[in-house]
């Protein structure tokens, strides 16, 4: 289904194929299939992707609670925490506080089965995929730059309907490489990626960081981009990104005997005068090291 | 919520002790730069000494002073930037990469975006011990408000020097009043020393308190969690959904799971003394050390 013509019938978020739903006036769920186009090298499903349903969800709450008012996600941060088991991931949102001008919501990403239950692993749910929390700013209904003026026509269940991914997501958006030890990439602002504002969605925005981090930690360890796993994204959105492209630059945080490395990744609008868009830390760990590790 | 900053932090007219408060107990030096271009109109330095009795497991500063400073720091760069009004922490996003600082540490703090309801700060720490190497990245989101009846007069550019060791230390969770709990609770016993200039918890006690409590937490899920050094605290995120007023404060924890010596736990803080309610939510990352 859509808001006002959002998303257009060719949408990341249709070739995602999310199915949502608002289980009571305050929390929902929003999942996706666990397939090969949307999993890093240790087979866990992409930040990114997680950090689009998680902004999906919130998103559709804060549309529930907010309204007459609009919303526009300010910051989102995202923590791994277990391997993915699949076969479909959902993020469970619910409002940890509204406030006048904020909303605060957090979620959980478990693993869920084709009946939408609790995946089971040796007998008890398995962990969480990830903890995640936004915060939303409050936009005043009056506010015009939204393609959605209401949100009274939100339903229960809603699905995003696309005819699927049929390459690895980097590719559907497309990103292209630029120089990976700088983590630049470079995306083109189209229909596909928008977002109700008609801007970059903030799920987008999180892939991009993400790719770009972990470009710029892989190359620094002399690997290709699959042998580093995004772990944290922590996500500043500050600007819309409107005319494109979208470029990303990397700068490196030095690294402890721990064996994690970080990064800061800066998104800006080229065709804004270089606009900042949003700014993102990101935490990482080799694949290597994350295969199969459990405690 | 930060304490941002005073008059009084800033010199003038307290003859106080300055070692006794939060935002000094890890000795943070500061001074303001000078205005930068529209997208970044507001900036600070910052450096703070690794004195022996801040060290955590990880061999540098305890994340939760790490965090302090970054909360102090940031604060007032935001505060600054909004003058006639002042600002309160909404959330602090932290990336700590590295634990084995050295020090000394350098702060930077720049504002990215200013708008009329809120703040948005980049802040960056770099290891002079380690070569300037960057050890952390955060970002601070504050909400504006209006500073009612507090007269905020400074003499600019704002300089607070580094102030003088302690002459009988005292560990963090000592200075911050915490206490373990039963279970997954830690405590923190709600002190006036504490409190910022409106009253309420310094944002960094509320970051201490989390970085505690998250590694006793992670420590009785499981002794797999633990390295030689025991655990430690790195990532953090912060969202203070409201003051801290009354206490005592209650830190209740949920370890979300553990993977390749990294354990994720849930932080959801409460002031036992207003109702219960529910002041902070944020998750920390701890480490195998």
């Amino acid at each position: 289904m859509t808001f006002n013509e959002y998303p257009p019938p060719e949408h990341i978020l249709g070739d995602l194929g999310m199915e949502a739903e608002l289980t009571t006036e305050t929390t929902a769920r929003v999942r996706t299939r666990v397939t090969p186009f949307v999993t890093t090298a240790d087979g866990g499903v992409r930040a990114g992707v997680l950090a689009t349903l998680v902004d999906i969800v919130g998103g559709a709450i804060a549309a529930r609670v907010l309204r007459p008012d609009w919303m526009a996600t300010a910051d989102l941060a995202l923590q791994l925490v277990g391997p993915v088991c699949g076969p479909w991931v959902e993020a469970r949102g619910t409002v940890a506080r509204r406030g006048r001008t904020t909303l605060v919501l957090e979620a959980l990403v478990v693993c869920v089965g084709e009946d939408g239950s609790d995946t089971v692993v040796d007998g008890r749910p398995a962990d969480p995929v990830a903890w995640a929390s936004m915060t939303f700013s409050v936009l005043p209904a009056r506010n015009p730059a939204s393609s959605v003026q209401t949100a009274t026509e939100l339903p229960a269940r809603w699905a995003f309907e696309g005819g699927g991914l049929d390459r690895p997501i980097l590719e559907a958006l497309p990103v292209e490489l630029l120089d990976a030890a700088a983590g630049r990439l470079s995306v083109a602002v189209r229909p596909y990626l928008y977002n109700s504002f008609r801007a970059v969605q903030g799920g987008v925005i999180a892939l991009l960081a993400e790719a770009a981090g972990a470009e710029a930690l892989a190359a620094a360890h002399g690997l290709d981009s699959s042998g580093f796993v995004v772990t944290d994204l922590q996500i500043a959105y500050l600007a819309l990104g409107r005319v494109g492209p979208v470029v990303t630059t990397a700068r490196l945080l030095g690294s402890g005997p721990d064996g994690r490395h970080g990064a800061v990744v800066e998104l800006r609008d080229r065709g804004a005068d270089d606009r900042l868009m949003t700014v993102v830390n990101v935490s990482g760990v080799p694949a290597a090291q994350l295969a199969g590790a459990q405690t | 919520m930060t304490d941002g900053g005073s008059p009084a932090e800033a010199g003038v007219g307290s003859g106080a002790d300055r070692r006794h408060h939060v935002s000094d107990y890890f000795r943070l030096e500061r001074w303001e730069l000078p205005p930068g271009d529209e997208e970044r109109p507001s900036a600070f330095e910052g450096r703070s000494p690794l004195d022996d009795h801040t060290r955590g497991p990880g061999g540098g500063l305890r994340t939760g002073g790490l965090l302090t400073n970054l909360d102090t720091l940031g604060g007032f760069t935001s505060g600054l930037a909004v003058l006639p009004q002042w600002i309160v922490t909404t959330s602090l996003l932290a990336t700590v990469s590295a634990l084995d600082q050295v020090g000394p540490l350098r702060y930077r703090a720049d504002v990215l975006r200013r708008g009329r309801a809120s703040v948005v700060t980049a802040l960056e720490v770099v290891d002079e011990g380690a070569h300037d190497r960057r050890v952390a990245a955060a970002t601070m989101t504050c909400a504006v408000l209006d500073p009612g009846a507090m007269d905020l007069v400074f003499e600019r550019p704002v300089s607070l020097a580094m102030p003088p060791p302690a002459t009988v230390p005292q560990r963090p969770e000592e200075f911050f009043g915490i206490e373990p709990g039963e279970g997954a609770v830690t405590r923190l016993v709600l002190e006036d020393r504490l409190r910022n200039p409106w009253g309420i918890l310094h944002g960094g006690a509320v970051a201490m308190l989390a970085d505690e409590a998250a590694c006793r937490a992670a420590t009785a899920y499981s002794t797999a969690v633990a390295g030689p050094n025991g655990v430690a605290a790195a990532d953090a995120v912060l969202h203070y959904l409201r003051p801290v007023r009354v206490g005592p404060v209650e830190a209740r924890c949920r370890v979300l799971g553990s993977r390749a010596g990294r354990t994720a736990v849930r932080v959801q803080i409460h002031d036992v003394g207003s109702d219960d309610r529910v002041v902070t939510l944020g998750s920390v990352t701890v480490l195998a050390v």
